[in-house]
């Protein structure tokens, strides 16, 4: 490789003003360049990534954030929510439960008084019903001796043939019921 | 068989004042790929994160979330979060060195296969430790700092001082500038293979073949992912840890 030539200075190529430099040769004004390109690069690096990707993210973590917050927010309203549910529970069954004794109790109370006036009322019809009973039987006591009266009137008229006086009649019916009623 | 020639960047003019010292500004290749590669980056830049959403993001807003988390956790991870001011620069540093390396590619001339690129970004990191030492421990606490562990030892910690920039620069050009060279001898040497080969066919055949490199077609390409590829991103993050933890041994004291 006597071909393999290690440009280690600046050649002059003759047709045009093109030249080039040495591979290892130093040149401060490149150097300074560089050195201005890097932070130029690094200002505009942090202007269009850094800075706009940094925006998103922290928007990001915010939202997250203001979830996280809105979620304990709520999480505490249902928690609140369930105390106070409860507690109404407890409140409506504790109601419910005195109602429900209330409406038995009365409920006794009232069918014991039924039951009670029932009773009453029974005795009284009873008491009614006997009374009754005596008072037909007497009627018809009564109406037996009127008929037996009559019949016996007739049956002695027919025996006697004659008109029997009033006052007779009225002593021998006495008499007649005294003898049937023994 | 031409000679290869692998020399360093053109120069394609020279602009501005002649300043004494410094001489007039060359507009050179270095410096022109360097501006591309800037362009580049910062189009990228504004692609990844134009129309960027809360929610629903698209590949390309996460592709842009995932780099900034990632340059925030190496350098976060490297120097502490009292460094988090640093991550720009850090990344900078790292895109304009894996786009430089990667550059090359497209037949252009890496900036980083010119020294001088390496010595910008080594000077400006040399100057961040020593400001960061003189923070740490002030002047004169740097200045004795170079006489510990005995005085005697002076010369050697100035010595040692001196070749962090320049150990972290050469590094990072030798690698790619020896990944140019030997692509350049391999295309050569296949050419030469190829012209060879094909030359062994007699007649007219054999002649038209041998005048065409049809070795160069694909072998160069899985060197290539050595040598550009894994080269070129490895040196990118080598230098970028390299710089990261100097930087936070330096604020340490």
């Amino acid at each position: 490789m006597e071909g393999f030539i290690l440009l280690s200075e600046a050649t002059q190529v003759a047709e045009t003003v093109t030249e080039e430099a040495g591979l290892v040769s130093f040149n401060a004004w490149i150097v300074i360049a560089t050195i201005c390109n890097l932070f130029i690069q690094m200002l505009l690096i942090k202007k269009f990534l850094f800075k706009r990707v940094q925006a998103v993210l922290d928007k990001r973590r915010e939202l997250a954030e203001e979830d996280l917050r809105k979620a304990k927010v709520s999480r505490e309203e249902a928690d609140r929510l369930r105390v106070e549910y409860e507690s109404n529970m407890e409140q409506a069954r504790e109601k419910a439960t005195q109602i429900i004794d209330l409406a038995q109790k009365n409920a006794t109370q009232k069918s014991d008084e039924i039951i009670r006036e029932a009773s009453q009322e029974a005795v009284a019809m009873k008491a009614r019903a006997e009374a009754d009973i005596a008072l037909e039987r007497r009627k018809a006591v009564n109406e037996v001796k009127n008929e037996i009266g009559s019949m016996a009137m007739e049956i002695a008229g027919k025996v006697i043939e004659r008109e029997v006086s009033e006052q007779d009649h009225a002593r021998l019916i006495d008499e007649f019921i005294e003898k049937v009623g023994t | 068989m031409d000679n290869i020639n692998i020399a360093g960047a053109k120069v394609y003019g020279y602009i501005g004042p002649d300043i004494p010292v410094l001489g007039r500004f060359p507009l050179s290749e270095t410096l022109i790929v360097s501006w591309i590669v800037m362009l580049l980056i910062t189009l990228l830049c504004i692609f990844l994160t134009h129309n960027m959403k809360v929610e629903k993001i698209s590949r390309r807003q996460a592709l842009a979330e995932w780099l900034v988390e990632t340059a925030n956790k190496f350098v976060i991870g490297n120097m502490g979060q009292s460094f988090a001011y640093f991550v720009p620069f850090v990344a900078a540093l790292f895109a304009l060195s894996v786009f430089s390396n990667l550059i090359g590619l497209l037949g252009v001339r890496s900036p980083t296969a010119d020294l001088n690129t390496e010595a910008g970004w080594a000077i400006v990191v040399f100057v961040i430790i020593t400001a960061q030492k003189i923070k740490a421990s002030g002047f004169g606490g740097y200045l004795l700092g170079f006489t510990k562990p005995i005085p005697l030892l002076t010369p050697f910690n100035v010595l040692s001082e001196l070749s962090t920039p320049i150990s972290m620069a050469c590094r990072h050009f030798g690698n790619i500038l020896s990944g140019i060279v030997i692509n350049g001898l391999i295309y050569a040497a296949l050419a030469g293979a190829s012209s060879a080969l094909f030359g062994l066919i007699p007649g007219a055949v054999g002649n038209l073949l041998s005048t065409i490199p049809i070795l160069d077609v694909g072998i160069p390409a899985i060197l290539s992912f050595y040598f550009d590829w894994f080269t070129g991103v490895m040196q990118a993050y080598i230098f970028c840890m390299l710089t990261t933890m100097y930087i936070a041994n330096a604020a340490e004291g």
